[in-house]
C-alpha cells in the first residue's frame, strides 16, 4: 500500500499533447477512478503510472519514491487489463504465480500464495484450467488474482469490467468494492462508465482532452460539478440543461422558464445571478429534482409547481421518465410510475431548485461557485 | 409446411451438376498425378522395356535395380557414387538453414509486432522488399560476400545464403501471426517482471506452433528445392541433391537410363513430399490462423 503523486505530468506525441499537465495526489488505501470519454487521455495516464509509456514532462511518485524513469517491473505495481491478458499457454495457477516466479519467490511460497489468492477470489476449483476454458467472469477473477498474488504497492485497473455482460458487470463491481474494503489497497481504476465511477470510487478524476476537469468525491462531483462537461458526463439520465433568462422579481434574480405557461424559479445562490440579469444562463437540474407534486415538499423554499406538456414517457420500473420541453430544450423528469402522465396530456410537476446549478452558456463554466 | 417436413428433393439438374463437378475434379487430379505415375512406372522398368513399351504400360516385373543404382552407383559427372552423398549434403544445408531462419524470423516478427520502435514499420517494409528480389540479382554480390567471408564453396556458405534470403519470408510470416496477439499480453508480462527474452520464450513462443509449422514447411521446401544457389555457391563436395540430380541426368555413357533418372528424381523429391504429408494440414491451418482471432 502506498500513496501516489502525479505531479504536472505531460505527454506529447509529436506535436499533439495528450496529457496537458495532470496533478493528482491520492492517499494510501484510496480508490481513485479516472473517468472520461474515449480519447481523454485516461489510458495514457494509466500507462504512464505503470511505466509502459514514458512521460514527456513531470514526475510520478509511488510511496514517496520518484519512479518517473523506473522500469515497470521495479515500480511494484500490478495491473488488470480490459482484455485480461491472461497467458493462454499457462494454467490458472501458473498465470497467478508467474509474477512471483519472475521475482524469484521459492516454489513452496508461490504455491501458498496461489492458494490464498484462489480462496480469496473463489477460483480454487479452476487452478488447473487454461484461460480458454474459462468464462468471462472467471477470466476476470483470474486476472485480479494475478494482480493480488504479488501484493504490490499499487493496483491499476484498466477498464476491467468492459468486456463483461451487464449483469456480471454489476456483480463484479460489488466484488471489487468488497475486495478493496477488505484489503485496503491503493487502486487507480480507469473506466468510461460513470456509474462504475460513482459506485466504486473514493475520489473521481473526470478527464477530458488530456486535462483533469474535476477531482473530488463521487457526491461532490454529482452535486457540485465544476463545469458543464462534468455535469453532463456524470449521472444517468444526464442532468437537464435549460437555457433560462435571468429576470429580476422584487429585487431577486429569478430564472424564467416557459413550460406550459411561463414560470419563474428561485435560485439558492441569488448573488451568483445578480450580475446576469437580462442575460440567458444554462440552468442545470437533475431529473430527480423534477417530480410529480410531493405533499411533504409543498411550501419549501425552492420548490415550484407548474404545468408541463408530456411528450414521451419511459417507464423504468422503479421510476417513469417523463420527457417534456422547457425553453425549447428537451428535459427528463423522474416521476412515480403511479402518477398519471399520458403522452400529450398536460400535468402538474414540481421543480425543486435547491440543488440547481447554473453555467455560463458560452464557456460552460459554473457561475455559482 | 408438409413439403418442408418431408425434406428437400434433389432435382436431376442438381445431380447432373454434381456429376460434372466430380468429373472436372477427377480430370484435374489426373493431370497433376499423371507425371508422377509415369515417373514411378518408368523407374520400375528396365531400359529395354522403356524403349519398347509405351509411357503408361505397366512394368512386366518389379525391378528395383534402378533405385539402388540411383542411390548408390549412378555417375554424376566423374563421381560414380549415386546421389546418396548429395542427399546427405542437402540435409546438412537444409536443417541448419531452416532452424536459423525460422528462429530469426520469429524474433524479428516479435520485435516488429510487439516491441514497436520508431521506424519499425519502415524497417518491416524494407525487409519485405527482400521477398521480391529475384535470385539471379544477388548471385554476383553474394559470391563476392562469401569469398570475403571465407565461406565460399562450403556448406556454411550455402546455409548463410539461404538464411539471408529466407529471413524476409519468415519475418513476414511471424510478424503477421504476432499482429493478432494483443499487446496487453506483453504489457502484463512486463509488469510481472519478465524481460524481452523471457516473454518471448515463456509466453509468445508457446503460442506460435501453427506459424512455426508453416514457416518450417515453407523454408524446408524452398531450400531443399533450390537449384540456383546450390549450383552457384556449392563446392565439389557440398552440392545439394538438386544439383546432383541435374548432373546425373546430364551424364550418360551410351544409352540414356531413364529408369535411373526417374528413380533419382523421386528420391530427391521424397523429403518435401514427406513433410507435406506429415504436416500439410497444419500448413493450411497456420496460413489462415491469423485471419480469425480464436
Amino acid at each position: 500500500m502506498a500513496n501516489l503523486v502525479i505531479d504536472n505530468v505531460k505527454k506529447r506525441y509529436g506535436t499533439t499533447e495528450v496529457l496537458k499537465g495532470i496533478n493528482i495526489a491520492i492517499e494510501a488505501g484510496e480508490f481513485l477512478i479516472l473517468v472520461g470519454p474515449s480519447g481523454c487521455g485516461k489510458s495514457t495516464l494509466m500507462n504512464s503510472i505503470a511505466g509502459l509509456e514514458d512521460v514527456s514532462e513531470g514526475r510520478i511518485l509511488i510511496a514517496d519514491n520518484d519512479v518517473t524513469y523506473t522500469s515497470p517491473k521495479d515500480r511494484d505495481i500490478a495491473m488488470v487489463f480490459q482484455s485480461y491478458a491472461l497467458y493462454p499457454n499457462m494454467t490458472v495457477a501458473q498465470n497467478i504465480s508467474f509474477g512471483l516466479e519472475m521475482r524469484k519467490v521459492p516454489k513452496e511460497e508461490r504455491e501458498v500464495e496461489v492458494q490464498r489468492v484462489a480462496e480469496l477470489l473463489q477460483i480454487s476449483h479452476l487452478l488447473n484450467r487454461k484461460p480458454a476454458q474459462l468464462s468471462g467472469g472467471q477470466r476476470q477473477r483470474v486476472a485480479m488474482g494475478r494482480a493480488l498474488a504479488r501484493r504490490p504497492q499499487l493496483y491499476l485497473f484498466d477498464e476491467p469490467l468492459s468486456n463483461l455482460d451487464a449483469k456480471l458487470r454489476v456483480e463484479m463491481r460489488t466484488e471489487i468494492k468488497k475486495l478493496h474494503q477488505k484489503l485496503g489497497t491503493t487502486i487507480v481504476y480507469v473506466t468510461h462508465d460513470q456509474i462504475e465511477a460513482m459506485t466504486l470510487a473514493d475520489r473521481i478524476a473526470v478527464m477530458k482532452d488530456g486535462e483533469v476537469q474535476q477531482l473530488g468525491t463521487p457526491q461532490e462531483i454529482y452535486d457540485n460539478p465544476a463545469n458543464l462537461f462534468v455535469a453532463g458526463f456524470m449521472g444517468s439520465p444526464a442532468m437537464n440543461f435549460i437555457p433560462a433568462k435571468v429576470v429580476s422579481q422584487d429585487g431577486n434574480p429569478m430564472l424564467e422558464l416557459a413550460t406550459n405557461s411561463t414560470v419563474t424559479l428561485p435560485f439558492p445562490k441569488p448573488e451568483a445571478l445578480a450580475n446576469h440579469i437580462g442575460q440567458t444562463v444554462l440552468l442545470g437540474l437533475r431529473p430527480e429534482m423534477i417530480t410529480e407534486p410531493q405533499p411533504h415538499k409543498v411550501g419549501q423554499d425552492f420548490v415550484t409547481t407548474t404545468d408541463i406538456k408530456v411528450e414521451v414517457t419511459e417507464p423504468m420500473g422503479a421510476d417513469t421518465m417523463i420527457i417534456t420541453r422547457v425553453n425549447d430544450a428537451e428535459i427528463n423528469c423522474r416521476s412515480n410510475p403511479a402518477y398519471p402522465a399520458a403522452p400529450g396530456s398536460v400535468i402538474e410537476m414540481m421543480f425543486d431548485t435547491s440543488k440547481a446549478v447554473v453555467f455560463d452558456q458560452a464557456s460552460g463554466q459554473r457561475l455559482d461557485i | 409446411m408438409s413439403k418442408a417436413s418431408i425434406g428437400r428433393q434433389t432435382t436431376w439438374v442438381e445431380k447432373a451438376l454434381r456429376v460434372a463437378l466430380y468429373t472436372v475434379l477427377l480430370i484435374m487430379a489426373a493431370v497433376y498425378l499423371m507425371p508422377f505415375l509415369v515417373m514411378l512406372l518408368t523407374s520400375l522398368k528396365d531400359v529395354e522395356e522403356i524403349r519398347t513399351g509405351t509411357l503408361l504400360s505397366l512394368p512386366s516385373t518389379l525391378d528395383l535395380s534402378a533405385w539402388s543404382k540411383a542411390w548408390g552407383e549412378a555417375c554424376t559427372g566423374n563421381n560414380c557414387g549415386g546421389i546418396s552423398p548429395y542427399f546427405l549434403n542437402s540435409f546438412q544445408i537444409v536443417i541448419p538453414a531452416v532452424l536459423i531462419s525460422t528462429l530469426l524470423g520469429a524474433i524479428n516478427g516479435y520485435v516488429i509486432s510487439l516491441w514497436k520502435f520508431r521506424g519499425s514499420d519502415l524497417f518491416f517494409a524494407a525487409l519485405l522488399v527482400g521477398c521480391f528480389i529475384p535470385f539471379q540479382v544477388i548471385l554476383l554480390p553474394m559470391a563476392r560476400t562469401l569469398g570475403w567471408l571465407g565461406i565460399a564453396n562450403t556448406t556454411t556458405g550455402l546455409v548463410f545464403v539461404h538464411v539471408v534470403y529466407g529471413v524476409a519470408f519468415t519475418t513476414l510470416f511471424f510478424r503477421n501471426f504476432y499482429q493478432a496477439i494483443p499487446g496487453e499480453l506483453v504489457k502484463a508480462a512486463r509488469l510481472d517482471g519478465a524481460g524481452f527474452f523471457t516473454i518471448f520464450y515463456r509466453i509468445i513462443l508457446p503460442l506460435s506452433t501453427p506459424i512455426i509449422v508453416v514457416t518450417v514447411i515453407w523454408q524446408f521446401t524452398q531450400i531443399w528445392n533450390d537449384f540456383l544457389f546450390g549450383v552457384a555457391f556449392s563446392g565439389f563436395d557440398t552440392q545439394p541433391v538438386t544439383v546432383a540430380l541435374n548432373n546425373l541426368v546430364n551424364t550418360s555413357f551410351g544409352g540414356k537410363e531413364y529408369n535411373v533418372d526417374m528413380a533419382a528424381a523421386i528420391i530427391a523429391a521424397l523429403p518435401t513430399l514427406a513433410v507435406y504429408v506429415l504436416a500439410g494440414k497444419y500448413f493450411v491451418r497456420g496460413l489462415t490462423a491469423g485471419a480469425v482471432k480464436g
